[in-house]
């Protein structure tokens, strides 16, 4: 006993180092992948308020950049819209749609407090669990994918963006015959440049196809733009492309996000939960 | 001024300017600011280690809460702080520390901070980038970031140092 208290003391100094970076590391740790509560993270009450100063000063920085941008978005569905169209037969049919249902409804938000310099790049956006928000949802702005819901507290949430390790959203890339799929990935160097992997090298991919979301998991609808090829090169000894895209959104100077809620999520689950678990 | 005000007033301003100020800025080339370390490195001689790395833990946490990196800063500053003694004493005068003096450039001479608080720095920055990146793999491109990042936080710390120092000499 003695020797231990001996012991103790002679290595306190690294005792107390040793568990002040176990406590450290392992809330990084696992704080990346399942947040347990909003304290360690920007949505907390003392630092939401704190950005949200911040924002009030800021967010003017690029408001006329942002306005265009909206204006052209409302030029696009106005030019869609059926009533300013010009109406070649008139009252002839009544359309009653039960072809087509609603499947995605969108929340506006807008950015807090943003980063897209780090590894793991986190958006804090306005809007949380009173809104409906829940981990999982998929975000995106008018030019393409931002990420996916990390955390929601009651009335902000985290945004887990495309520029982080493992975020692996289901892309494909638009071909002249047929999508090829593939993951998105960051490597950590520059937020213009995404990566997509499992791509087989079998066809060739011209530059500057499209790459848009598949829309399998159920986060995205199918066909959000995500960027375009910028770079392609063989993977040595692998029957794969390494695919480098050049992302349609510039994050960062992103300021408003639509947050996708799939009325049809629930149903697909429950239908996925059908399928019997692989036996051993 | 109080030393204790003097460095509680210093560990609010530094916090606040790398949560609010250096962590939003995006100058290109992967390069993030940090000047967190200085308020670390200017802390009293005579403070025990267990005190700093209290300190560090705190101060490391709450910028994490600002940014997002649940622990991160935390993680590299008590490194930090378990370091600095390490190197006082091998940069050190032979009869100790004057108990009198700060660990600034001014007290110390430039040549002893540059040398002690650059190898400080350059040991934080690149924990701050190992952990964060964690792919062996990529060990030149953690090495690339620690250098960029921690030049420029060097230099930005030097200009704060002295910031500071004058309006404490004013006062």
């Amino acid at each position: 006993m003695r020797n231990l208290i001996a012991f103790l003391q002679r290595f306190r100094i690294f005792l107390v180092f040793a568990l002040l970076q176990i406590l450290a590391i392992s809330w990084y740790v696992s704080y990346l992948n399942f947040p347990r509560s909003q304290y360690l993270t920007t949505t907390n009450d003392i630092s939401i308020q704190v950005l949200e100063w911040e924002h009030d000063l800021t967010k003017h920085f690029n408001l006329s950049k942002n306005n265009t941008q909206l204006q052209w978005e409302n030029i696009y569905w106005r030019k869609r819209q059926p009533k300013f169209m010009y109406q070649i037969s008139r009252g002839k049919y009544k359309i009653e749609d039960t072809v087509f249902e609603q499947q995605y409804t969108y929340i506006p938000a807008e950015v807090i407090n943003s980063s897209v310099t780090r590894r793991n790049n986190y958006f804090t956006i306005n809007v949380g669990k009173l809104q409906g928000i829940k981990k999982g949802m998929g975000v995106f702005c008018h030019e393409g994918v931002v990420g996916v819901i990390h955390y929601a507290s009651d009335h902000y949430s985290l945004v887990k963006t495309v520029l982080t390790k493992d975020i692996n959203i289901d892309v494909s890339i638009q071909m002249k015959k047929s999508d090829l799929p593939g993951l998105l990935k960051w490597d950590g160097r520059n937020p213009r440049y995404g990566m997509i992997t499992g791509i087989n090298n079998d066809l060739r991919i011209k530059k500057w196809s499209k790459v848009v979301t598949r829309g399998g998991s159920g986060i995205f609808p199918k066909g959000l733009p995500v960027g375009k090829v910028s770079y392609t090169e063989p993977i040595e000894g692998q029957a794969l492309w390494k695919v480098e895209i050049l992302f349609s959104a510039d994050y960062r100077s992103l300021q408003r996000v639509y947050i996708i809620k799939n009325l049809h999520l629930e149903e697909q689950e429950a239908l996925e939960a059908q399928i019997p678990a692989d036996e051993e | 001024m109080n030393v204790v005000y003097k460095h509680i007033l210093r560990f609010i301003v530094l916090t606040f300017l790398q949560a609010l100020i250096f962590n939003q800025l995006n100058i290109g080339f992967g390069i993030h600011l940090m000047i967190q370390p200085l308020f670390i490195m200017l802390l009293p001689f005579e403070l025990g280690v267990i005190p700093i790395m209290g300190l560090a833990f705190l101060m490391g946490l709450i910028i994490d809460i600002f940014s997002n990196t649940y622990g991160l800063n935390a993680s590299a500053l008590v490194l930090m702080a378990y370091l600095r003694p390490v190197v006082f004493k091998f940069y050190g005068p032979r009869e100790g520390y004057d108990p009198l003096k700060e660990p600034t450039a001014h007290d110390m001479g430039t040549r002893w901070f540059s040398t002690v608080f650059g190898i400080l720095l350059a040991l934080h920055t690149f924990w701050y980038f190992l952990i964060e990146i964690f792919e062996f793999s990529r060990f030149f491109f953690i090495l690339q970031k620690t250098i960029l990042s921690g030049g420029l936080s060097f230099l930005l710390a030097l200009l704060i140092q002295s910031f500071l120092l004058n309006r404490n000499q004013k006062k």
